[in-house]
């Protein structure tokens, strides 16, 4: 089949790429692996109250029912339950629903396969009963599951508290947050005081030491500053961070850098989010881990700069769109995530600076010292 | 176990269909994935490692870690976090390494 864009990955960035290539008249396909589309936002149950300016604050899935409800005015092809699988000599991408293989022919090819959770290992993790805090989230609010009765959280980031909170408030007895370090990693201070509220621990300096039980975690041992705590739970979720998913670029030959802050190893791409394969675009979380407004607004500003690469509409008209996105990026990722806003920075200035081309102004006005500093 | 009331989606009015675990009956709701709705029925392992034989079950829920393997329908190796389980549906547990599947000849 043939395509001016194929998107690879039907979750936020995706979604809102296509309804931006779409609308302005780009020939799109998006292909996902799962039989829904809305990616990891279809299980957000919490508010999102730092998205874009032109999207109205809401819960996780409903979001995500706007992106996919508002692509079905647009001549948008959508394939479910497809996946990337390989790339052809020729450029196509080899994309298959499980049983039947075929080549799609695209002019430009973007990548939103978003992230993975990091596992974290210790003896027993292997256990049925321990799962990613993601896990739980789509357990309980996806398939309206509980998984179990009493549970530890392993970690203490945002997620690690917000599926904390989640699990306590259909019913599970979460008897502790089990972080190795000394402080709390969370930087959401309503979601520690909930965590106060619900009498949830937050155990600091502590480590699973080991999950034990008969065919599924029945006991679990807990080390605080070297000293032993058993724990009666049948439920640890790890929430440890996350890391984006890579293969599809590999696949597609693209280079690749290491960026901590943004999850580790990454894509390198420019300030048109455009991947060191010319005709490889990339957004949202696969361009570095980062909060769901700037997996909105990354997918966007790819969306314009395919437009912008297939002469589809005006370029002034693309640039100030551009710079109004920067904006909201910059505005979006200062207030929530500081350290993903400079190492994107970073990573796109290291293109630049190799390739030779020039940042486009507005991001010099949009980042000032932090470019020229 | 289902959640009944959810503190926050509106209630839950998918249709109960009828699946097999092991050859035992089963409820579902439509549009749950086999894990899931073993999980609702209070089974988390879903078959053992292939070389140690040691328990699995559902790790990621997404369709990377391949800890959740199932044999439906006669087919082995099948992710039960990432297929929806259908009425009449028999599913048995993943207890040794299955058979290769090969293209078609």
């Amino acid at each position: 089949m043939n395509t001016d864009l194929l998107i690879v990955g039907g979750g936020p960035a995706g979604l809102n790429a296509a309804y931006k290539a779409a609308s302005n008249g780009v020939k799109t396909t998006v292909i996902d692996k799962w039989f829904t589309l809305g990616g990891q936002l279809k299980q957000q149950t919490q508010f999102y109250n730092n998205l874009p300016h032109h999207f109205s604050k809401q819960r996780g899935f409903q979001l995500a029912d706007h992106l996919v409800d508002r692509l079905k005015a647009l001549d948008v092809w959508i394939l479910e339950n497809h996946t990337m699988i390989g790339a052809y000599q020729d450029g196509n991408v080899g994309v298959t629903d499980g049983s039947d293989t075929f080549p799609v022919n695209a002019e430009k090819i973007m990548i939103t396969t978003g992230a993975m959770e990091e596992p974290e290992i210790f003896p027993g993790w292997t256990l049925p009963g321990v799962m990613t805090a993601g896990a739980a989230q789509i357990l309980i609010n996806r398939e309206r599951v509980l998984p179990g009765e009493r549970a530890l959280i392993l970690g203490s980031n945002d997620f690690a508290l917000e599926v904390a909170s989640q699990l306590h408030d259909c019913g599970i007895k979460v008897k502790g947050i089990v972080e190795s370090g000394s402080e709390l990693l969370c930087q959401n201070d309503e979601l520690a005081v909930k965590m106060r509220d619900a009498d949830i621990p937050v155990l600091l300096n502590s480590v699973i030491e080991s999950a034990t039980g008969k065919g599924e975690v029945e006991e679990v041992y807990v080390s605080t500053d070297g000293s032993k705590s058993l724990y009666d739970v049948d439920l640890i979720c790890i929430a440890k961070g996350m890391t984006p998913i890579l293969e599809p670029f590999e696949i597609m030959s693209c280079d690749f850098t290491y960026q901590a802050k943004l999850g580790g190893w990454l894509p390198r791409y420019d300030s048109t989010f455009k991947t060191t394969n010319p005709s490889v675009y990339i957004a949202g979380n696969a361009a570095g881990i980062t909060s769901m407004g700037g997996i909105l607004l990354t997918g966007e500003m790819a969306a314009l700069s395919v437009l912008q690469a297939l002469n589809a509409t005006s370029s002034e008209k693309i640039e100030k769109e551009k710079q109004y996105l920067w904006d909201e990026l910059y505005r979006i990722e200062s207030t929530e995530n500081r350290s993903v806003r400079d190492a994107r920075l970073d990573v796109i200035k290291d293109l630049h600076y190799e390739t030779g081309v020039q940042l486009p102004a507005y991001l010099d006005s949009v980042f000032g010292g932090l470019i020229n500093g | 176990m289902h959640i009944i009331d959810h503190p926050i989606l509106e209630k839950d009015d998918r249709k109960v269909i009828q699946f097999y675990f092991n050859d035992e009956p089963l409820n579902a709701k439509a549009g749950q994935t086999i894990a899931a709705a073993l999980m609702a029925n209070g089974i988390k392992k879903l078959g053992v490692s292939r070389k140690l034989q040691q328990s699995r079950g559902l790790f990621c829920a997404s369709g990377r870690c391949y800890s959740c393997f199932v044999t439906v329908d006669g087919l082995d190796h099948v992710l039960s976090c990432s297929t929806l389980v259908e009425d009449g549906m028999k599913v048995y547990s993943n207890l040794s390494d299955p058979e290769v599947r090969r293209g078609r000849e």
